[in-house]
C-alpha cells in the first residue's frame, strides 16, 4: 500500500548477533535470577532492536512492527513511554491462543523450522519450544492497562478487542488483522485476452477472435492445473468452489465467460464477480497514443514518467500509487477470501497485487513483467507465498519480443498492440522483473517457473 | 500457435478484415498525419472519443468480428457510448443484526447510521424496531377498542409478568417479520430491541439457526459516560416520543429513568463465547469483536469502529464555474472561468464566517478546477484521487447536445436508468459510489471537513448523509457557487445552504419526460411508528 514498513524481530536479531539456541547460555529463556552475563546479552539484544527501530523512523519510515514477546507489563510500559516521548505512536498487539491444536500446528509448521532448531530432531525441538513457552507463561501478564491503544487477538482472529485505536493507519491495521486467516487456498492470476483495440482505455473494446480462443484455453488450463495442485495436496477439487474476480472492463470479464457457459459439465462450482476497482491503470491524456506520440506531445511528462514510473501521474491519468490505493479494498478482500481464487486482470493490476503478495517494494511494481499466456499460481503459506508460473498460450496477443528479447519501442509504435502505459514493464528496455527474478527478492520463498506447452 | 513471432493480430479471415482495416487507419492513417504538425496540446484529439468518427466506424466494421466465442450465448458486444449495468449479486448476504443495550445507549443511533451506510452500498436493509411495533399496535388497539395500554415504566418492569410476556411476544413477532423479509430478498435485518438477557439472546440464536443461510450477529452498545446518557434521555423525552406525549417533561424524564432502571436490574452484558458479536463502548472508544466472519460482517464491524459522536460540520462545495461549464462540456480538466475565479476568491470569507476558529481540513480532487477553487483557503489541504469527477469515458469533453446528436438512442438510455448507466470506457454512478466508500469511511472518522468537489461526487456523498435512494441520487441539485453545510445529528443531518451572489451556469439536467418529483424531504427526526404493521 506504499506505507514504509519495517519488521524488527527480536528473535531474528538475537540469532544474528548471538547465534542459534545451542549457543545461548542455559538461563537465557528462564525466568527469575539470571547471571549478569545473560542479562547483559538480553539487554544488548533489546537495545539493538530499539536502535534499529529509531533509525528506521529517522530515515522516513512510517510503521515498525516490533516482533518480540513483550509479556511483562512493566516492559510494555517502559517501551511505550520511551517511544511516546520520541513522538511515535505505539499500539500493542497481543495475540492470545488457548486452542491447543492451533498452538501445536504453529510450533510444528513455523517454529521448529526456525534457524534456532536447525539440525535438531523434530520432536525434541517441539519439546524444547514447549519448555520455552511454559517458562514464559508463568510470568506472562496479559494487557489490562488501558492507557495505551491495544489490539488483542484471540485464536488467530476468532475474537478481537480493540482499545483507543485512532487515526487512519491504525484503524487500517485493525481492519487488516480482522481479515487475515490461515485456511489453505490457491490464488491464480492470468491476464485478460487480447482485445480488438489494445491500446485504448476508452474504447473498452471486445475480445478479438484470438482473445476468445485465449479465454477457452485459459479455462482449460486453470481447471487442469488447479485439479492437479489440489490433488497433490490431498484436496478434492470437486468439493471446493472457484471464485473468479475480473474488472468491469469487457476484455476482462469476457475472458471469464467460458467458465460460466460450461458450468455443469465437469467444471467446479464457479462464481464470477466484476469489481470496478480492478480496472487497469488509467492512462489519462496518453490514451491511445503510441510511446512516440506521447514523448512528442508531452516531453516533460514523459521524462518524469520514465524517471519514476511508480509515483508519476500523467495529466488525468493514474500513477501506480493511485492504482495501489484504489486496489487497497481488493487486497483486504483477497486476504479474506477463503475459496480458491482466479484473478483475470490487467497487467498493471496484477503487478500491484503480486507485489503485495510477494512483498516487493512499491517502487518496483511498474517493472514486474506479467506476460499474457502465463498462469501464475500463488499459494499463501505462513512465512510468505509459494508461487509458480505456467505457460499455456503462445498465440497473438502475447508480448512480442525482438530477437534479443527486448522490445523496440519505435519499431512497434505503429501497430503497438500494447498500451505502453499499462504495459510499461513489457515496453521498456529499462529494468524489468520477470517471474523468475522474483525469487531473488525474497529469501525463503520458493519460486519456480515451469514451462508447459 | 507457430506464428507468434511477429503477429499482432490473427491472420485476417474474411469476417474480420473490416475491423483490421479500421484499426490500421486509426493508428497510421489520417490521425497521425493530422496531429504531427501540431504543438497545441489543448487541441490534441481524443482518439477514441465519441466526438470523432473513429469510434462509430470501428463499431460498425467490427460488428461481425465477434463470433470468436464458442459459447452458445456470447456476451453482448460493445457499441456506442455505454450501457446499463446490472447490480452486483448480493443474494448470498443474509444477516440478522440483533442490537443489545440499555435504553438511551445509542442503539438506534448505531442502527440508523449502519442502515444508511449499507443502503448507500445498495444492500437491502431494514430496521425492525420493537418499540415502534409496540406503539403502532397500541395505537391500533386504542383506535379499534378504545382501550389505552399503560406504557409507563410499570409496563417495563421485570416483575410485571403479563407485560413481560407481551413484550417478549412483540420481540418474537418482530423477529418473525424480519426473517420473512430476509427470505423475500432482504440482506440485513436489524432487530432493534434491548435483547438484554442471555435467555433472550439464546432464543434469537435458536430461532435463526433454523433458517439456512441466515446468520445472526449481536451488536452491543455500551455507554459509560453519564453526560451522554443524560443527553440521550433529554432527547428522548423532548423530541415528541408518543409514549410521553401528554406528560410534563419532568414526569416523562422520571418515568424514562425508571424504565432504564427496570432494564438495568436484569441486564447481562454479552459474555457468551460462542456468539458472534460486536461490542462498542462509548461509540468507538473500545471495540470488541468476537467470531466476526464473512465479508459483510467485517465491513459492518469496520464501519462501526470508525464512528464518533463529536459535534462537527461537513461542508461541501462544487468547484467554481469552469471553462467547460460555460461551454456546456462534461468532464475534462479545464481551468476556472472568470466568474469561477471570483467564487474562489470569495470562498475563504464565507467559510471563515461559518467555521470560526475551529480547525478545518479541505479536501479537493486532483483536477485543476477544485485545486484552483481551494487555493486561497487558509486551511490544511488534502488531494484525493478518489474525489475526481465521474469519468465520462468516450464522452469526456463533449456537450450533451453533441452526445445526443451522435448517439441519440444511447443518450436516451442513460436517462432511463442514470444510476446504472456506465459510459463506455468510463464510470457509472454505482462505480463512483464504490470508489467513494473509503472516502466515506475517512469522513466518518474526521471532524470539520470542507470538500471541494464535483457534481456527481457530491451527489453521491450527499445521498449518503441524507439517506436518498439510488433512483433519486443522480438528480440531486448541487448548484455551482453554493456551500452546503451538513451537521450530523442523532437520526440524520441538518442542512443549510449558502449561495454566493456570483452568477454561474446551471449544470443540472432534470430527468426528461418525467414530471419533476420533489426529492424526499431530508429530516433528522426520529420515527416512532413502524412503517407497516
Amino acid at each position: 500500500m506504499g506505507v514504509k514498513t519495517h519488521v524488527v524481530s527480536l528473535g531474528d536479531y538475537r540469532r544474528k548477533t548471538l547465534g542459534g539456541a545451542q549457543k545461548l547460555p542455559p538461563d537465557y529463556f528462564s525466568i527469575g535470577e539470571k547471571s549478569p552475563e545473560t542479562l547483559a546479552l538480553r539487554k544488548k539484544v533489546s537495545d539493538g532492536c530499539e536502535n534499529i527501530i529509531w533509525e528506521f523512523f529517522e530515515g522516513g519510515g512510517q510503521v515498525v512492527i516490533y516482533d518480540a514477546n513483550n509479556g511483562l507489563r512493566k516492559n510494555r510500559q517502559a517501551l511505550a513511554e520511551k517511544f511516546d516521548k520520541l513522538g511515535i505512536h505505539v499500539i500493542m498487539l497481543e495475540s492470545i491462543c488457548d486452542n491447543k491444536e492451533i498452538i501445536e500446528t504453529n510450533i510444528r509448521n513455523v517454529k521448529i523450522s526456525s534457524p534456532d532448531y536447525r539440525g535438531w530432531d523434530q520432536d525434541q525441538a517441539v519439546e524444547d519450544y514447549y519448555g520455552r513457552i511454559r517458562l514464559r507463561e508463568q510470568a506472562y501478564e496479559t494487557i489490562e492497562e488501558t492507557e495505551w491503544p491495544y489490539i488483542r487477538i484471540f485464536n488467530v482472529g476468532e475474537k478481537i478487542m480493540v482499545n483507543k485505536i485512532r487515526g487512519y493507519l491504525q484503524s487500517r491495521v485493525v481492519f487488516f488483522l480482522m481479515n487475515i486467516h490461515n485456511r489453505f487456498r490457491m490464488i491464480y492470476f492470468a491476464r485478460s485476452g487480447q482485445s480488438l483495440i489494445e491500446h485504448s482505455y476508452k474504447a473498452d473494446s471486445d475480445l478479438s477472435p484470438a482473445g476468445w480462443e485465449y479465454s477457452e484455453r485459459l479455462k482449460e488450463s486453470v481447471l487442469e492445473r488447479r485439479a492437479k495442485s489440489l490433488e497433490q495436496r490431498g484436496y478434492d477439487p470437486k468439493e471446493r468452489r472457484l471464485v473468479i474476480w475480473t474488472s468491469t472492463r469487457r476484455r476482462a470479464h469476457h475472458t471469464a465467460w467460458p467458465f460460466l457457459t460450461s458450468a455443469g459439465e465437469s467444471s467446479p462450482r464457479v462464481k464470477v464477480i466484476e469489481k470496478p476497482q480492478m480496472c487497469e491503470i488509467n492512462p489519462g491524456v496518453w490514451d491511445g497514443l503510441t510511446p512516440d506520440q506521447a514523448r512528442k506531445f508531452y516531453p516533460e511528462e514523459w521524462a518524469r514518467f520514465v524517471k519514476d514510473p511508480y509515483a508519476f501521474r500523467a495529466p488525468r491519468a493514474e500513477s501506480y500509487h493511485d492504482l495501489s490505493v484504489r486496489l487497497e479494498p481488493i487486497l483486504i478482500e483477497l486476504e479474506r477470501e477463503k475459496e480458491d481464487l482466479l484473478i483475470i486482470g490487467h497487467s498493471s493490476v496484477i503487478r500491484c497485487l503480486l507485489a503485495y503478495l510477494i512483498g516487493l517494494p512499491a517502487s518496483e511494481i511498474p517493472a514486474i513483467e506479467v506476460a499474457r499466456g502465463d498462469l501464475l499460481e500463488v499459494v499463501p503459506t505462513s512465512y510468505g507465498v509459494h508461487s509458480q508460473a505456467f505457460h499455456f498460450w503462445d498465440g497473438p496477443g502475447r508480448r512480442v519480443d525482438a530477437a534479443d528479447g527486448e522490445v523496440e519501442l519505435g519499431h512497434l509504435s505503429n501497430r503497438d498492440e500494447n498500451n505502453f502505459y499499462e504495459n510499461y514493464a513489457e515496453d521498456t528496455k529499462g529494468k524489468k522483473i520477470t517471474p523468475s527474478d522474483l525469487a531473488t527478492h525474497r529469501n525463503g520463498v520458493e519460486q519456480t517457473v515451469v514451462a508447459e506447452t | 500457435m507457430e506464428d507468434h513471432i511477429r503477429t499482432h493480430f490473427p491472420p485476417p479471415t474474411k469476417d474480420i478484415t473490416g475491423a483490421l482495416g479500421v484499426i490500421e487507419d486509426m493508428t497510421e492513417g489520417t490521425f497521425v498525419s493530422d496531429i504531427t504538425g501540431r504543438t497545441d496540446r489543448e487541441n490534441l484529439p481524443v482518439i477514441f472519443g465519441a466526438g470523432g468518427p473513429l469510434l462509430k466506424q470501428f463499431d460498425q466494421s467490427a460488428a461481425s468480428s465477434r463470433k470468436g466465442s464458442q459459447a452458445p450465448t456470447p456476451p453482448r458486444s460493445v457499441v456506442g457510448i455505454g450501457n446499463k449495468v446490472a447490480k452486483p449479486d448480493y443474494s448470498e448476504a443474509k444477516i440478522v443484526l440483533a442490537m443489545v443495550g440499555l435504553p438511551a445507549r445509542g442503539k438506534s443511533y448505531l442502527s440508523n447510521k449502519l442502515t444508511r451506510y449499507l443502503k448507500w452500498l445498495e444492500y437491502d436493509v431494514q430496521v425492525f424496531n420493537v418499540g415502534q411495533l409496540r406503539r403502532s399496535r397500541a395505537r391500533q388497539k386504542a383506535l379499534q377498542s378504545g382501550i389505552r395500554e399503560d406504557h409507563t415504566s410499570v409496563y417495563f418492569s421485570h416483575n410485571n409478568v403479563e407485560a413481560t410476556r407481551a413484550r417478549e411476544k412483540l420481540s418474537e413477532d418482530s423477529l418473525e417479520m424480519l426473517i420473512n423479509w430476509l427470505k423475500k430478498g432482504g440482506n440485513v435485518g436489524i432487530h432493534d430491541a434491548t435483547n438484554s438477557t442471555r435467555s433472550r439472546r439464546a432464543s434469537i440464536e435458536e430461532r435463526v439457526k433454523q433458517e439456512k443461510g441466515i446468520q445472526v450477529i449481536f451488536l452491543e452498545s455500551v455507554c459509560n459516560d453519564p453526560a451522554v446518557i443524560a443527553a440521550n434521555i433529554a432527547l428522548k423525552v423532548s423530541s415528541g416520543d408518543p409514549d410521553y406525549k401528554d406528560l410534563p417533561k419532568e414526569v416523562a424524564e422520571r418515568d424514562f429513568i425508571r424504565r432504564i432502571k427496570e432494564y438495568e436490574a436484569v441486564y447481562e452484558t454479552i459474555t457468551e463465547p460462542h456468539l458472534s458479536y460486536l461490542r462498542i463502548t462509548d461509540v468507538g472508544n473500545e471495540v470488541t469483536l468476537s467470531r466476526i466472519n464473512g465479508y459483510l460482517q467485517s465491513r459492518i464491524a469496520f464501519y462501526l469502529m470508525n464512528l464518533h459522536v463529536k459535534p462537527r460540520n461537513i461542508f461541501m462545495s462544487r468547484h467554481g464555474e469552469s471553462q467547460f461549464n460555460v461551454e456546456g462540456k462534461i468532464g475534462g480538466d479545464a481551468l476556472l472561468s472568470p466568474r469561477g475565479m471570483e467564487y474562489a476568491r470569495a470562498l475563504p470569507d464565507l467559510i471563515r464566517k461559518h467555521v470560526g476558529d475551529a480547525p478545518l481540513t479541505v479536501w479537493t480532487s486532483t483536477l485543476q478546477r477544485t485545486i484552483q477553487t481551494a487555493q486561497d483557503l487558509p486551511y490544511p489541504k488534502l488531494t484525493w484521487k478518489s474525489l475526481d469527477e465521474l469519468d465520462a469515458g468516450v464522452c469526456d469533453g463533449m456537450t450533451y447536445e453533441e452526445i445526443e446528436l451522435a448517439y441519440p438512442e444511447d443518450f436516451a438510455n442513460r436517462d432511463e436508468d442514470k444510476f446504472n448507466y456506465r459510459y463506455r470506457g468510463g464510470e457509472s454512478y454505482r462505480d463512483v459510489v464504490v470508489r467513494l466508500e473509503p472516502v466515506i469511511m475517512e469522513l466518518e472518522r474526521q471532524e470539520n471537513i470542507l470538500i471541494v468537489g464535483h457534481q456527481a461526487i457530491l451527489r453521491c456523498l450527499y445521498a449518503y448523509f441524507h439517506d436518498l435512494s439510488q433512483v433519486d441520487l443522480p438528480y440531486i441539485k448541487i448548484p455551482l457557487h453554493t456551500v452546503i453545510k451538513l451537521t450530523p445529528k442523532a437520526y440524520g443531518c441538518d442542512e443549510e445552504r449558502y449561495t454566493l451572489p456570483i452568477g454561474a451556469v446551471d449544470t443540472h439536467r432534470p430527468k426528461p419526460k418525467a414530471p419533476q418529483v420533489p426529492l424526499p424531504h431530508a429530516h433528522s427526526g426520529r420515527e416512532y411508528y413502524a412503517k407497516d404493521v
